[in-house]
């Protein structure tokens, strides 16, 4: 029982996390039709920079995380003007393949500057390491910290989408492109603004990742893969979907490593992907779509 | 004086000059020579199913790696002679890339490239964690074939092994791309729904290009073994997917000579960063980048315009991108107003 606590806890805390990540994927999905490959080095790239902030310059952790999301949101509008903007009536396959290209331009970078292969940076803890009893539950006090900010990111994520005019610009956008020009929008300018809102939300997530684990310059891929499988999971067009397989993906990985075994848990992203693309197209709360020729 | 090279000539002296390399060269460039054969032999086949079939698929670094694996480790757990376990490799590679054709025919453009994208990751993680079959991630020495009996060291003859496979190889990707398969290829990258209306079997052919492309693949990694004599699982990992795509984007998505010109200058550039990892990443990452912007038709674009002669007929994916799913964003560029052209 408390071991399952434990797991529990354990998985809706990183499943939160990869629910952010996830977010920043189907935000982007849903405007532009494309999945950027380099979002997760744009995640690494935010969690360099937190690093870099709070732990070689010293600054309180508040500051850092703004300043890495800033600078995240800068790497994201660059990804669009670069990878997105110029080849978007080239077609997808050019998209990808520049977004790649970017991902490990970046990964290259980060290697540079922030140590080889194998060079895990520790990222401070927040708070003290007493885990805290809530109830039956046992959960690290640090657990619930990240938690309790992955759910400030996604509400003031929601506000923004909901009420804000750059939020409703880019919804209308998602939903219909054409129309939203003739209504006034600037489209391509919130294609752009929608590279950027996805980076900051994946460089917020990495903030807030980097305390629980440590930082690399291949973590970016790692965690791509697991946003991926929870917004594949929720349908890749919809965010009540993304959370969702976010905290599902993070729930089966620990109870995966739990019970069967710790290596599990590094592939049993891949086990949903395939699982989900072979049997869920659609995703839990996708919307079933209509393929266009 | 104008220079005139035909794209025949070309592949003439590049396999010629590759054939007298063990008389004249070291150690070492013998074993660059080799490298840049495998490389040819995996951008064909790479070539053959994204350039010329328009499947975006990632799994090529992992087919790569069945067939070194399945070589080497038929010999060393099975005790098999290399020149059963090869095969035996190649084919392995074959069947596992041909069952990647059945999600291919549901799935498509995004979906496709991030299941094959998975896949490559979980056979990562099997020679990883698979320690009682693949000995892990420190991987493990393989014997070399024995040429003893041709009055030959191991690496000599493995590399004439690969120039031969790689000239049959070569040739028989040629004719592919020039009978009804290739031209059903090129039918179902432009347009899926004319393909199939026009009777082309949306099945039958994904399913021969994803074979074609793992044979290729498995076959150069048969190969791999022999020529360093070790395999881990490091040799066929993400930053391999990321150097095999950038061959055929530089040397020319859809030629076959484009594949030939990609991995050979590529693997030379390779070499010359050997020992940094970062600036390979960042290197072959930008050399993607900018030429998926800047020339996406490739090199052998280029040199078809300024070389009188060369006469490869190219089948790059002009207009239209290499999936079905046409991107919204498209209209809103092509289309200010009335009836996308679409």
């Amino acid at each position: 029982m408390l071991m399952l606590s434990y797991l529990l806890a354990t998985g809706i805390t990183t499943g939160a996390l990869y629910a952010l990540v996830a977010l920043g994927i189907v935000v982007v999905y849903k405007a532009t039709e494309v999945v950027n490959l380099a979002h997760g080095e744009l995640f690494m790239m935010g969690g360099f920079l937190a690093y870099t902030l709070h732990v070689m310059v010293k600054l309180p952790y508040v500051p850092s995380l703004l300043l890495a999301v800033a600078g995240s949101f800068a790497l994201g509008i660059l990804t669009d003007r670069v990878a997105f903007r110029p080849l978007m009536k080239e077609g997808l396959a050019s998209v990808l393949l520049a977004t790649i290209g970017i991902s490990f331009l970046l990964k290259g970078i980060a290697r540079v500057f922030w140590g080889g292969k194998g060079d895990y940076l520790a990222f401070p803890p927040l708070v003290s390491p007493e885990p805290i009893r809530i109830g039956n539950v046992m959960i690290m006090s640090q657990q619930l910290v990240v938690l309790l900010a992955t759910l400030a990111v996604m509400l003031v994520f929601g506000v923004f989408f909901k009420t804000t005019r750059a939020g409703k610009f880019m919804q209308a956008t998602a939903s219909n492109p054409r129309a939203a020009t003739l209504v006034g929008i600037h489209v391509s300018r919130v294609y752009m603004y929608t590279f950027g809102v996805g980076a900051a939300v994946a460089g917020a997530s990495a903030v807030l990742m980097a305390p629980l684990t440590l930082l690399y310059p291949d973590i970016g891929f790692v965690l791509f893969i697991k946003g991926f499988a929870a917004a594949v999971l929720g349908g890749l067009t919809s965010v009540p979907g993304a959370i969702v397989g976010g905290l599902l993906v993070g729930i089966f990985e620990q109870l995966a490593a739990g019970f069967i075994g710790t290596t599990i848990q590094d592939v049993s992203a891949f086990i949903v992907i395939m699982f989900a693309l072979i049997f869920l197209p659609t995703g839990i709360l996708g919307v079933r779509g209509i393929r266009k020729i | 004086m104008r220079v005139v090279v035909s794209h025949r000539a070309f592949l003439v002296v590049l396999f010629a000059a590759l054939a007298v390399l063990p008389v004249v060269a070291n150690q070492y460039t013998l074993f660059v020579g080799n490298l840049m054969m495998l490389y040819i032999i995996l951008a064909l086949g790479l070539n053959l199913l994204v350039g010329f079939a328009g499947q975006l698929a990632f799994a090529n670094a992992a087919m790569y790696g069945i067939g070194a694996y399945g070589a080497a480790l038929l010999q060393v757990r099975l005790g098999l002679s290399y020149w059963i376990a090869a095969p035996c490799g190649a084919l392995l590679a074959m069947a596992i890339g041909t069952l990647l054709a059945f999600p291919a025919l549901r799935l498509s453009g995004i979906y496709l490239a991030l299941a094959t994208l998975a896949f490559a990751q979980f056979t990562q993680w099997v020679l990883l964690h698979w320690n009682t079959v693949t000995f892990g991630a420190g991987g493990f020495p393989v014997p070399q074939p024995d040429f003893s009996a041709l009055g030959m060291s191991p690496d000599r003859g493995i590399y004439y092994v690969t120039w031969v496979v790689t000239v049959v190889l070569l040739a028989f990707a040629w004719r592919v791309v020039r009978s009804r398969v290739g031209r059903a290829f090129v039918a179902m990258r432009d347009r899926e729904m004319a393909a199939q209306a026009l009777g082309v079997d949306l099945l039958r052919y994904k399913a021969v290009a994803f074979a074609l492309s793992g044979f290729y693949a498995g076959t150069a990694g048969a190969l791999y073994p022999a020529v360093l004599a070790y395999v881990s699982p490091e040799g066929f990992d993400l930053f391999q997917m990321i150097l095999h795509k950038a061959m055929i984007v530089v040397g020319g998505m859809g030629s076959i000579v484009g594949s030939v010109i990609g991995a050979s200058l590529l693997v030379y550039l390779l070499e010359l960063l050997r020992q940094f990892k970062a600036t390979q990443e960042i290197v072959f990452g930008a050399l993607l980048l900018a030429f998926v912007l800047f020339q996406p038709r490739g090199l052998v674009y280029f040199v078809k315009r300024y070389v009188p002669g060369w006469a490869e007929p190219l089948h790059y994916a002009s207009d239209s991108g290499s999936s079905s799913d046409v991107t919204v964003a498209d209209e809103v560029v092509t289309g200010s107003g009335g009836g996308a052209p679409r």
